[in-house]
């Protein structure tokens, strides 16, 4: 089932005014073409934490739509990251996904590369090539753009893509500094994990404060999450599979003070308050937002986000994980979970940090082993060529939220919402009309009422 | 019948170390083969009673390495994990499946846990640290299909004329987990 992908067609895909997406865009094959080029091929992707590879030598690999892409430490401290592809004839030069190394040999013929990416050696050079191999020509080719972003390494495929102060704005450094301005080290070992759904349907539920007390519902009856007697839900009607109505517990925070942030670009927040999050009794202290310098990096909006923010396309940054969905077919995609703990995190702080990262996300989590199932049978369900042209809804709040442009960056405070995924859509559709990064710019600036 | 008893009268020509051994294995072998029944039948309530209070269940995550580098191929405990639980958190996961609304299980999911190559490697007495191989095969609703291999390393604690497991570490022949959750345990 191909769908043209020109841009009257995008517009057609993701309607702002209506709340309502195409669900064709979550197996079609060729708009997962189209997104490759377009969105993965341009924008500034999450590579690592400057924190995973702190020796010269050290490595990690991560994927920029299909190009594999290493992030190597310097001798000198700096970062360089390259193509994992040999300039010869092509062999991945390193096959572990991480490690330490003094130089990549590739095993096919065993041309050799420093960590500077130079080309150091070719077997049999005199003999063989006579001299006539320019080795300075040869050197492994480096993704056009990277930046270490307050120890946030990112990359682009573009050359042409604005520098990543820019590409991120205001609201997108802001969602990173609500992490990096703590200052925060990597724990050793990055989940892995492949869900069969498109990646779409993991970005839109980044946002999804709605869904929690149901998917998530038996973590909240076996008192996982905390509930609350006085905000008891109203279950609206809703039933179970004997006719019961559904009771559902009060969950904490009760989605009655949350704050959805837009941006350019397509980057966006959303999620309860930190006033409100600060209710809850797993919280902690957030003694961090009253430090001066993390004051001072993520601004008075900064200080009132308590919810889940994605940096566009697919990182998605919580208080103290970061996880990347990485596109691996329509019908496929896999999810990276990188875990953050403040650096001077007491040993007891730290173990509890983990341990609700092992317990709530990743597959065996108590929550995320719900939520992949959701996304799976939704994508399967766009299969169906009828089933697909029902409509993916974003209404929740539709027309009623107020942008408040302020101190650079556009919020809208309000109940529980959609604003936030039915911005990822719309700015999804601009992406892919291959607009100049102006235009694109221009296309994703946030609107007074959504 | 009298004359067959007669030839393998314990002790007739039997040495009676490698017998223990085997009657050691072959009860260890029955307390896996009861486990992985309790996990097939979904009887995850009996399922935990066969763990210690102070058990650690533990799935660390496994990376690609080079081999001079092997020795850093899994994380460590107080690293990250897909499982790190203690008794009140596997106490959890099976409440959480008997909540009835933990829809990752409903409709449950089928599986079958097939336990080989159990090996005691030290007794100390009181505990024993046994080593198993499993392939857990799973099907889900009309056409998700799982399959795990990879082995246990666990502590059993000698209980009475059984075991309880004191701790269990499980070793996934997988980097990139290749299924969309873990829902099932090994
Ligand atoms: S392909 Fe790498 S040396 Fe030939
Ligand atoms: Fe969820």
């Amino acid at each position: 089932m191909a769908t043209n992908v020109d841009a009257d067609h995008v517009d057609a895909l993701v309607s702002l005014e209506r709340g309502e997406i195409d669900r064709r865009i979550f197996s079609d094959e060729e708009i997962f073409e189209q997104e490759l080029k377009q969105i993965f091929g341009r924008a500034w992707l999450f590579l690592c934490h400057e924190t995973q590879i702190p020796k010269a030598g050290d490595f990690f690999e991560t994927p920029m739509g299909r190009d594999n892409v290493l992030t190597v430490r310097q001798k000198d401290g700096s970062i360089r990251a390259f193509l994992n592809t040999c300039t010869h004839r092509g062999n991945a030069l390193c096959r572990a996904e991480e490690g330490n190394t003094k130089a990549f040999m590739c095993t096919y013929h065993g041309w050799s590369f420093n960590l500077g990416g130079d080309l150091i050696g070719i077997p049999d050079s005199d003999l063989f090539y006579k001299g006539d191999i320019d080795r300075s020509k040869y050197g492994l080719r480096r993704v056009p753009q990277m930046a270490n972003y307050h120890g946030f390494v990112f990359a682009t495929m573009d050359a042409a893509a604005p520098p990543i102060e820019d590409f991120l704005g205001t609201a997108g450094r802001m969602f990173v500094d609500l992490v990096a301005a703590r200052g925060v080290q990597v724990v050793p070992g990055i989940q892995k994990f492949v869900i069969d759904c498109n990646w779409k349907l993991t970005v839109d539920n980044v946002f999804d404060w709605y869904h929690g007390q149901i998917t998530h519902m038996s973590a909240f009856g076996i008192g996982f999450l905390p509930t609350s007697e006085e905000s008891v839900t109203d279950g609206g009607g809703a039933q179970d599979t004997l006719g019961r109505k559904i009771e559902l517990r009060g969950s904490i925070p009760d989605g009655r003070d949350e704050m959805a942030v837009i941006a350019e670009y397509g980057h966006a927040h959303s999620g309860p308050t930190a006033r409100a999050v600060a209710a809850h009794p797993l919280s902690g202290v957030q003694k961090w937002r009253e430090r001066p310098e993390v004051i001072e990096a993520i601004g008075p909006v900064g200080m009132q986000l308590g919810g889940h923010s994605n940096i566009f396309p697919t990182c998605w940054l919580t208080k103290s994980q970061l996880s990347l969905r990485v596109p691996i077919s329509p019908t496929r995609t896999e999810i990276w979970w990188f875990t953050f703990v403040d650096n001077d995190a007491t040993p007891e702080s730290r173990a509890a940090t983990i341990s609700q990262a092992i317990h709530v996300f990743g597959p065996a989590g108590f929550l995320e082993q719900e939520d992949g199932e959701n996304w799976a049978q939704a994508t399967k369900q766009t299969h169906g060529a009828r089933s697909a042209q029902v409509p993916h809804l974003l209404k929740m709040d539709l027309g009623r939220g107020t942008v408040v442009h302020e101190h650079g960056v556009s919020r809208i405070e309000s109940t529980t919402n959609e604003h936030a995924q039915l911005w990822t859509f719309h700015a999804w559709a601009q992406w892919m009309k291959g607009l100049s990064w102006d235009a694109l710019h221009a296309a994703t600036a946030p609107p007074d009422v959504i | 019948m009298t004359s067959l008893q007669a030839e393998t009268v314990p002790g007739a020509g039997i040495d009676q170390r490698a017998l223990a051994t085997m009657v050691l294995r072959s009860r260890i072998e029955t307390f896996y083969y009861d486990e992985a029944a309790l996990l097939d039948a979904h009887n995850y309530e009996e399922w935990v009673r066969l763990f210690s209070d102070d058990t650690h269940y533990f799935m660390p995550i496994r990376r690609t390495r080079l081999r001079r580098e092997l020795h850093k191929e899994f994380t460590q405990p107080g690293e990250m994990a897909f499982f790190d639980d203690d008794k009140a958190i596997l106490v959890g996961r099976w409440k959480k499946v008997a909540d009835g609304t933990s829809w990752a299980e409903d409709p449950p999911s089928r599986t079958r846990h097939l336990i080989t190559n159990v090996r005691v490697v030290a007794d100390r007495g009181d505990e024993l640290d046994v080593e198993s191989n499993f392939h857990v095969y799973r099907t889900r609703l009309k056409s998700e299909e799982d399959s795990w291999f990879g082995c246990r390393h666990d502590v059993l604690r000698r209980c009475g004329d059984t075991f309880l497991i004191a701790r269990r570490h499980i070793l996934l022949d997988q980097t990139i987990v290749l299924s969309r959750n873990l829902s099932t345990l090994f």
